[in-house]
C-alpha cells in the first residue's frame, strides 16, 4: 500500500510504498533531504513529523535520541509511513518558488502534430485554466497505461488553458506509444499538474543560458517565451541539440525570435550532421557548442538544463569547468524506463546536480 | 499555497543563532587577524558562500552530546560489570585493541588540537563554528575511546601508556607524524588533509574495519563505541565535502593546490590505513572482510564515485592511485611478516596465523597469498617450532615520509622491494615509493625534520645504545609481558585461564579473572 509524504516547507508531495523509506522514495522522486550514512546511525536525515504515524524502524539510540523521539522526530533513511504524513525537513525554500497548487484536470485533444521524426507536438485544451510556472510539467494519464507519465509544458503560463507537450517515440514504452500510434483529436484525457522544480529563478541576477536535448526542448521553449512576453532584459541564449536536421524541431520560431529580439540567441547544435552538405550550423554536442560559444568561461550566468541524463551529464561537467556551479545550475532530467541509469554510484557531494 | 511559513527555517534559524557572534573588525586589519588565510595561495573571494555543512546550535549540541555519553557510560559499566572481556572470540582480538589506543586515539585528540587551532584562522564565521564543534567531538571520541578501552588495561598487557607511547614508539611515529604533517601544515591544508581526504574519503576504511571488528568479535564496549561516534562523523564528513567544494568554487587558481594535496593527503592516509590492512587480516579472530575487499568497495567503488563527480571541478583522482589500488593484494601480508620480525619492540603480540586463518587468506588472496606469503609464514613456523622464534635485531630503513619500514615492493613485481632515495643539500633521504618521494621534494625543508625513530636511536636519543633498553626504558614497554611472540605469552595464559583451560598464573592474582566470580 503507498501512503503520500508531504515534505514541509517546500511542499512537494511523494508517495511512499508500504516497505519503503522516506528517504529512499524521497530521492527516488527527486526531492533532495540531507543523508550520509543511509542506515540509521549517523542521524543527517533526521526530520520532524508533523502530522500522520510512522515507524521509526531501526535508527541508532546514538543518532536518533530518547527526546527526540518523544518529540516525533525520525531518520527518513529509517522510517517507513503507516499513514499519509507530513514531515518538516532541514531544506531550503526557493524564494522564486511560486507553489501553485497542483489540482486534477480533464484535457481534450486538439492537434496532433509530427515535430521530427520521432517527436509528436500534443496540444490539448483544459477545462478550465491552470496557473503554472514555465518549466513545470504534469502528470498525464493514458489509456490502459498504468500510473500517470511526467510531460513538461512547452506553453508559456499566459496560454494556461492549453497545454503543449513534446513527446518522443520511447522504444518499448507504453505512453509514447500509445500517444504515438492511437492517440486522436478529440480523445479526452485526465491530467494533473503542475508539479516540478524547474523555472526560473527570477530573483538571481545573472544572463540566462538554456541547453536543451531531444524533447526537452519543451520547458526552456515555455521560459524563453515566457521570458520575452516579460520583456525580461537579460541576456537569453537557447543552445538546442539534435541529431540532425530532420530531429531539429521548432528552429523557425526561435530563427524568428532571435531576429524579433535582441537579447535573445539561438544556437542549434547537430551531433550527426558530419555527412549533411547543407549544414552551416554547430556540428557536435550541445554542450561543446555551449562550450565554443562562451569560450569555456560561463561565470556569471545562470543555467537551466533539459533533456536526457547523458546530455545533462556532460552539459553539467562543462559548465562547471568553466565555473559555474551547483548554484547556478538548474535542471530537468528526462527519465524514461529505457534509462535506468539512475541506480549508478553517486557520491554525496552534489545535491541536486 | 502554503509554502508562506510564518516560522523560520532551520537555515535562518541557525543563521541568526551563530553569525550574530561574528563581527566585522573596525579598528584592526583582516589579514592581521587571521593572517594564516592566505599565505598557502588559497583565494577565497567571499566567506558569504560558504554552506554550513550540519545546523547545530551549540545548546542543541551539547544536549545531543550528554545524552549520548549517558547512554554509552551505561554500557560501559555493565561491560565491565559482566566482564564482558571474557566473551571476546579469543584475546588475540586485545591486540587489535592495543594499536587502536596506541595509534588512533591519540590522533583523535591531535584533530583536536588541530582543529582548535585552525578554527582559529580562517575569517569566515561559518567555517569557524563548524571547526569549534568538530574539535570538541575529537576530544570526545579521544576520551570514550579510551574509556571503553580502560576495562581491558586491567586485564590485559600492552594498553597501560597509550598517550606516552604514542610520542615515542617507533611504529606509533607512522601514524603521529601524518597528524603533526597536517597540524603544521596551513588551515586549508590542514582541512583538505583530514577532513576530506581522512574524514571523508578513507575514514570507512578506519572506522568500519575496528568497529565491525569489534563487533564480529563481541568487543560490546568498543562497538558502543563506534555507534556513538559514528552519530559525530556524519558531521565530519559532510564538513570534509563542503570545505573542498568551498574552496574549488571560490577561484580557479585553488585547484591545482587542492589537486597536490588530495595526491599527497590520499598517499599519506594510504600508507597509514597499512597498518589497519594488517589488524584487519591477521588480528582479527573472526575476520570481518578482507582488506582487498573493503578497499574495493570504500575506495574503489566508493571513491570511484565521488572523483568522477570532482572531475567536473578539474580535480581528477589521487596520484599513485594505481600503485595503491593494486597493493591492496600484498599490503596486509607485507606489514605483518615485518611486524612478526619485530614484535620484541611493539606493546602488542604477533603470531602466524592458523592453518585455517591461511586458508582464509588463500581464498581472499587468490593470486598473491600463496605464492609469495604462506611459504613465508610456514617457514617462520617451522623455524619457531624448533625453538628459533624470528626476530630480526637489524632496526628497519624508515622512510622519510611515511615513517613506515621500507617494507613495500614495486607496483606488479611482489619480489622487488620498492626503495627511492635522493640527495637534498648533501644529505641522502630514503623512501619507501615514488610517491612519498615527491611528497619529499616539494617540501623538503619540512620532511627533512622528520623525527624518525630509527635515526634517533642511533644518534643516542632514546634513553640507550641497546633495543633492550629503549624498549623498556623510552618505550614503557614491559619486557616479557608487552611485547613478543603470542603464544605462551602472559596474556595467552590468562585466557586459557579464563576459559578453563590452564591453571592461574603465579602473580596474576586479578580477583576478576576467576572464572567464577559474580
Amino acid at each position: 500500500m503507498t501512503h503520500s509524504v508531504t515534505i514541509e516547507p517546500i511542499g512537494e508531495q511523494i508517495e511512499v510504498e508500504e516497505d519503503q523509506t522516506i528517504l529512499q522514495a524521497a530521492l527516488r522522486q527527486g526531492v533532495w533531504l540531507p543523508f550520509a550514512c543511509g542506515h540509521g546511525t549517523c542521524g543527517t536525515c533526521k526530520v520532524q513529523v508533523v502530522d500522520g504515524d510512522v515507524d521509526v524502524g531501526d535508527a541508532s539510540p546514538f543518532a536518533l535520541m530518547d527526546v527526540e523521539r518523544d518529540e516525533g522526530k525520525v531518520l527518513a533513511c529509517c522510517a517507513t509511513v503507516e499513514s499519509d504524513v507530513t514531515i518538516e525537513a532541514d531544506i531550503d525554500v526557493d524564494p522564486d518558488f511560486e507553489g501553485y497548487p497542483v489540482e486534477d484536470y480533464t484535457a481534450t485533444v486538439t492537434e496532433i502534430t509530427d515535430l521530427s521524426p520521432t517527436i509528436k507536438g500534443l496540444r490539448l485544451k483544459l477545462d478550465r485554466p491552470m496557473t503554472f510556472q514555465a518549466g513545470q510539467y504534469i502528470n498525464l494519464e493514458l489509456p490502459d497505461v498504468d500510473g500517470p507519465r511526467a510531460f513538461s509544458l512547452a506553453n508559456p503560463p499566459s496560454k494556461a488553458d492549453e497545454v503543449e507537450l513534446h513527446i518522443r517515440l520511447v522504444p518499448g514504452g507504453a505512453a509514447t506509444g500509445y500517444i504515438h500510434e492511437q492517440l486522436k483529436p478529440g480523445d479526452e484525457l485526465n491530467l494533473s499538474g503542475p508539479y516540478g522544480q524547474f523555472f526560473v529563478r527570477s530573483s538571481q541576477p545573472g544572463d540566462l543560458i538554456f541547453i536543451a536535448g531531444g524533447s526537452g526542448l519543451s520547458s526552456p521553449q515555455s521560459m524563453i517565451l515566457d521570458l520575452l512576453e516579460q520583456n525580461d532584459e537579460r541576456q537569453i541564449t537557447l543552445f538546442q541539440g539534435a541529431r540532425n536536421v530532420p530531429e531539429l524541431y521548432n528552429r523557425e520560431m526561435f530563427e524568428e525570435l532571435a531576429r524579433e529580439h535582441d537579447n535573445f540567441t539561438y544556437i542549434p547544435a547537430l551531433n550527426d550532421a558530419d555527412n549533411d552538405p547543407d549544414w552551416k550550423g554547430f556540428k557536435g554536442f550541445v554542450h561543446e557548442a555551449a562550450k565554443e560559444h562562451y569560450e569555456s568561461r560561463f561565470a556569471g550566468n545562470k543555467a537551466y538544463l533539459c533533456g536526457p541524463p547523458p546530455m545533462i551529464d556532460a552539459a553539467i561537467t562543462a559548465l562547471m569547468q568553466g565555473r559555474l556551479f551547483e548554484r547556478d545550475i538548474f535542471m530537468e532530467k528526462f527519465l524514461t524506463a529505457a534509462d535506468g541509469a539512475e541506480d549508478t554510484q553517486r557520491s554525496a557531494l552534489f545535491k541536486k546536480i | 499555497m502554503a509554502v508562506k511559513n510564518k516560522k523560520l527555517n532551520l537555515k535562518d534559524k541557525y543563521q541568526y543563532l551563530t553569525r550574530d557572534m561574528a563581527w566585522e573588525p573596525t579598528y584592526q586589519k583582516k589579514e592581521d587577524i587571521y593572517p594564516d588565510e592566505s599565505f598557502e595561495g588559497i583565494k577565497i573571494l567571499d566567506w558569504s558562500q560558504w554552506e554550513d555543512p550540519f545546523r547545530l546550535t551549540m545548546d542543541a549540541y551539547w544536549k545531543y552530546q550528554a545524552e549520548k555519553e549517558k547512554k554509552l557510560y551505561a554500557i560501559f559499566d555493565a561491560f565491565a560489570q559482566n566482564n564482558g572481556h571474557q566473551n571476546i572470540t579469543d584475546a588475540r582480538y586485545v591486540n587489535a585493541l592495543k594499536l587502536f589506543l596506541t595509534g588512533v586515539s591519540p590522533l583523535e585528540h591531535a584533530a583536536f588540537q588541530g582543529y582548535s587551532k585552525v578554527g582559529r584562522q580562517f575569517s569566515g564565521a561559518g567555517a569557524r563554528v563548524a571547526c569549534q564543534m568538530q574539535a570538541i567531538d575529537e576530544l570526545r571520541h579521544s576520551q570514550t575511546q579510551q574509556h571503553a578501552m580502560s576495562h581491558y588495561n586491567k586485564h590485559f598487557n600492552g594498553l597501560h601508556d597509550a598517550a606516552y607511547m604514542h610520542d615515542r614508539v617507533w611504529f606509533l611515529s607512522v601514524p603521529k607524524s601524518f597528524f603533526d604533517d597536517a597540524r603544521s601544515a596551513g588551515p586549508f591544508e590542514f582541512l583538505t588533509a583530514i577532513s576530506f581526504s581522512f574524514e571523508y574519503v578513507l575514514t570507512n576504511l578506519l572506522f568500519v574495519p575496528f568497529m565491525s571488528g569489534a563487533a564480529y568479535n563481541n568487543d560490546m564496549a568498543t562497538v558502543t563505541f563506534g555507534f556513538s561516534a559514528q552519530s559525530d562523523e556524519a558531521r565530519h564528513m559532510t564538513l570534509g565535502l563542503e570545505v573542498i567544494k568551498f574552496i574549488l568554487e571560490q577561484h580557479e587558481d585553488n585547484v591545482p593546490i587542492v589537486q597536490k594535496w588530495i595526491d599527497k593527503w590520499f598517499w599519506r592516509g594510504f600508507r597509514l590505513l597499512s597498518l589497519v590492512s594488517m589488524m584487519m587480516d591477521y588480528m582479527l579472530p573472526k575476520k570481518v572482510m578482507s582488506w582487498a575487499e573493503a578497499w574495493e568497495v570504500y575506495y574503489e567503488q566508493n571513491g570511484g564515485a565521488l572523483f568522477k563527480d570532482l572531475e567536473r571541478y578539474g580535480i581528477r583522482p589521487p596520484k599513485y592511485e594505481d600503485v595503491a589500488n593494486e597493493a591492496k593484494h600484498h599490503l596486509s601480508h607485507q606489514l605483518w611478516t615485518t611486524f612478526y620480525q619485530y614484535s620484541h619492540a611493539t606493546n602488542f603480540h604477533t603470531w602466524i596465523p592458523t592453518e585455517e586463518e591461511m586458508d582464509w587468506m588463500s581464498e581472499k588472496y587468490p593470486d598473491t597469498f600463496d605464492k609469495y606469503y604462506r611459504p613465508r609464514y610456514e617457514f617462520l613456523a617451522k623455524e619457531h617450532a624448533e625453538g628459533r622464534r624470528y626476530y630480526n635485531n637489524t632496526l628497519p630503513q624508515l622512510c622519510q615520509v611515511c615513517q613506515v619500514p621500507t617494507l613495500f615492493t614495486e607496483k606488479g613485481d611482489a619480489t622487488k622491494l620498492s626503495h627511492r632515495q635522493i640527495e637534498h643539500e648533501g644529505e641522502r633521504y630514503h623512501f619507501c615509493s615514488e610517491a612519498c618521494c615527491d611528497i619529499f621534494k616539494d617540501e623538503p625543508e619540512k620532511y627533512v625534520q622528520a623525527w624518525l625513530p630509527v635515526h634517533q636511536i642511533y644518534q643516542g636519543n632514546c634513553g640507550g645504545a641497546d633495543v633492550e633498553t629503549v624498549v623498556q626504558k623510552y618505550y614503557h614497554i614491559n619486557i616479557g609481558e608487552d611485547n613478543f611472540e603470542y603464544v605462551g605469552s602472559p596474556d595467552h595464559k590468562r585466557w586459557q585461564f579464563i576459559k578453563g583451560m590452564a591453571p592461574q598464573q603465579k602473580g596474576d592474582d586479578e580477583a576478576a579473572e576467576k572464572p567464577n566470580a559474580a
